[in-house]
């Protein structure tokens, strides 16, 4: 799922104004906004690795994972995460990753002290924060909701 | 003198106040223009009273609506315009200092540091520069925001007022020595005991729940192998050594993590104090 | 014989000045409605703000917050724009311009989707016995409301009152017509796993729940039956109940989905096609 998110408490130096700019028309829509939930089940043949995860996982979401409820509290989900972490690095460490992902998964205490949530209720805890690169992380208050779409 | 009476009542019943709204009518003329910028800008309505400043200042220069203009990009956060409105203010202006201080608040709010440190420095230049006490705490207090070394402690403190200095000693202080986590250390804390890396990183639950999966399905493999079930020995062995080796890894992520997550916090925290201060700039009021 | 000459040519010259300054505020006032036409929406605020500021009578400030709530809703800023109306109603000089003003407030609510609100004033105007004479346009205000609250029966209802809204009233069946029932959905699939799927036409998914529910199901009683009990109280928890769960959610879940289609198509009618007075 794409996320898009817009920060709404972020007082750190000046609190923001809303009349910093000319406004125009807005575009607005009548129709209630839709999280149809679509997942990309497109093959992935950058590498033979990925095409066998990628394929495993496509199965796995298409006979078990939409069907057996929604069982993971964070967004991107469990098998999204481990998909998104292979990706970005490499077997190996995505492997690792998705192991931690899953045992903070597991830890049912205190995810409101340290995750954002999204919208629609989830945990927010991207790939970006885990990669050991420092420069990576950008650190979001648990306080901020994240919007999704 | 009973004609001069009346002409006196009408003039002051229906003339005069008509000829003061005659006054008021022409809604564009330059004096009517600033009179509205005013009113926006005194309800904080700036980019308005920015827009209605420019116009009357097109015609009419002056230095307190410039002033005013310069403020009111400061207040949207403009500080492009804001810097370089301020920063035109001539040494024979009366609001000169004035403007040199917000010159520097804007250089300051748009992180522009080492703009900032090196203009400071110059008002040295300056004879009896009114506010170079000021100017000198947000010189140093800017160090607070970039990677330059401090200077020692006690000199860095002596720039400060003595009511600040608390608050400024808890900053220097951490700043200088930050209260980091080793992600390394999380890593060999997890790597003896599984979830010590957690704890260590303030993350216990997390921690409590990498012990008990390590632990438990440990133990399944070990009844698993002794009972002569090889599959699933293997199974939970292998389960186990991925919780043990993914712990290892997530208890260095979760440092670096925390590291990030406390200098956010720090960063708050001087932003929040700098804001409270005004930049220790000393601001006019036109609102009054 | 003076005096009178010198009262009826000043009283001349105070009818020029009223004259004058009214043009002066009418210009000012045509000046922001034609930003407003231009589509500059920012700069016709702007020019209401000013006319409100010098227009010490009064004559134009019920229509400058009119015209700057309207900018306002213009640009989506619709608690801004409620706020504009809110003294615009405040500044009603006649009972008209009231019951105008607070049906601006109504449409901006509505836009807002703060629908109770919007029903709140609604109950408050129908109540209200100035208003007696304007049910019509009380209840057109109150179906586009239960439309934007998602209440497509009642919307119906209220168009139906409303001799000249048959296409509206029409449409607002169809949708509850065309709307799949949750509860029921949610409900059939609770004995038949897969079932309220397959009713929103979601088949595939559930053939496949039926499918893991009787195969899990299946194995868990079997272990049951040959006193395996602690084999199948882990396949009831981790496995069927897992997919049980899960056939329900969807069950919900396509329901939901399902209906916010069928809303839509309707919605996208209503903004893009529909003739008559929106919100």
């Amino acid at each position: 799922m794409k996320l898009f998110f817009l920060i709404l408490l972020f007082t750190v130096q000046v609190s923001a104004q809303n009349n910093g700019q000319k406004w125009g028309k807005a575009n607005y829509s009548y129709a209630i906004k839709i999280d149809d939930g679509q997942r990309d089940f497109s093959i992935d043949s950058k590498s033979p690795e990925r095409l066998v995860l990628k394929s495993i996982l496509d199965s796995y979401w298409f006979f078990i994972s939409d069907v057996d409820g929604d069982n993971c509290s964070f967004s991107p989900t469990c098998s999204n995460f481990f998909l998104q972490a292979v990706r970005k690095t490499n077997l190996v460490q995505g492997t690792l990753m998705f192991f931690d992902r899953f045992t903070r998964d597991m830890d049912i205490y205190n995810k409101f002290d340290h995750y954002p949530e999204v919208e629609d209720g989830h945990f927010y805890d991207p790939v970006s924060l885990y990669t050991l690169n420092k420069n990576e992380i950008k650190y979001i208050p648990p306080s901020v909701v994240i919007k999704s779409e | 003198m009973k004609k001069i009476f009346l002409l006196f009542i009408f003039f002051f019943t229906t003339g005069f106040p008509q000829a003061v709204k005659q006054n008021e009518i022409n809604l564009f003329s330059p004096a009517n223009i600033k009179k509205f910028a005013d009113y926006l800008f005194c309800s904080n309505d700036y980019l308005r009273a920015a827009l209605e400043y420019e116009k009357y200042f097109s015609l009419y220069p002056n230095d307190s609506v410039k002033f005013k203009i310069a403020t009111a990009y400061s207040k949207i956060g403009d500080y492009d315009k804001s810097a370089l409105m301020f920063d035109s203010f001539t040494k024979s202006s009366e609001l000169f200092p004035y403007a040199k201080m917000e010159y520097f608040k804007s250089l300051f709010q748009e992180k522009n540091y080492f703009r900032l440190r090196s203009s400071i420095l110059n008002i040295d230049s300056i004879n009896n520069f009114r506010f170079a006490y000021q100017a000198k705490e947000l010189y140093y207090y800017s160090y607070l925001f970039t990677i330059d070394t401090l200077p020692p402690e006690s000199i860095y403190l002596a720039h400060f007022d003595k009511t600040d200095i608390r608050q400024i000693k808890n900053f220097y202080e951490w700043k200088t020595d930050p209260p980091h986590k080793s992600p390394l250390l999380a890593a060999l804390l997890s790597a003896v005991i599984p979830g010590a890396g957690k704890f260590y990183v303030d993350q216990v639950a997390d921690g409590i729940t990498a012990l008990v999966a390590t632990a438990s399905l440990g133990y399944l493999s070990y009844t698993d192998f002794k009972a002569g079930h090889y599959f699933r020995g293997w199974l939970f062995g292998g389960l186990a050594a991925g919780f043990y080796a993914g712990n290892i890894y997530g208890s260095a992520a979760a440092a670096q993590i925390y590291n990030v997550k406390i200098q956010f916090d720090f960063e708050n925290s001087i932003g929040v104090f700098i804001n409270a201060k005004n930049f220790f700039t000393p601001g006019i009021n036109f609102c009054k | 014989m003076k005096i009178t000459v010198t009262i009826f040519l000043l009283t001349l010259i105070c009818t020029a000045q009223n004259l004058f300054a009214q043009n002066e505020f009418s210009r000012q006032y045509n000046l922001a409605l034609k930003f407003y036409d231009e589509g500059k929406f920012y700069d016709a605020v702007t020019e209401c703000k000013r006319l409100i500021f010098f227009d010490a009578d009064s004559q134009y400030t019920y229509c400058a917050y009119m015209l700057m709530g309207k900018s306002y809703k213009m640009g989506a800023k619709f608690s801004d724009a409620i706020l504009n109306f809110t003294n615009a109603e405040l500044n009603a000089k006649t009972s008209d311009e009231v019951f105008q003003s607070k049906i601006e407030i109504i449409r901006a609510n509505i836009l807002r989707r703060t629908t109770d609100r919007a029903l709140q004033l609604l109950d408050e105007l129908d109540d209200d016995k100035n208003f007696s004479s304007r049910t019509a346009g009380i209840n057109y205000w109150r179906g586009w409301t239960y439309i934007f609250a998602d209440k497509w029966k009642k919307a119906a209802v209220s168009f139906s009152k409303i001799d000249s809204c048959k296409q509206l009233e029409k449409l607002c069946r169809q949708v509850d017509d065309d709307k799949y029932s949750e509860t029921f959905s949610y409900l059939i699939s609770h004995f038949i796993p897969g079932a309220g799927q397959i009713y929103t036409g979601n088949y595939v998914s559930g053939i496949l729940s039926l499918g893991w529910n009787v195969l899990w199901g299946y194995v868990t009683i079997n272990s049951f039956a040959a006193n395996r009990i602690f084999d199948g109280l882990i396949e009831l928890n981790f496995l069927w109940l897992r997919f049980y769960n899960g056939n329900l959610q969807n069950a919900q879940k396509f329901a939901v989905y399902e209906n916010q289609k069928i809303a839509n198509k309707a919605l996208y009618f209503l903004q893009f096609q529909y003739k008559g007075l929106k919100p």
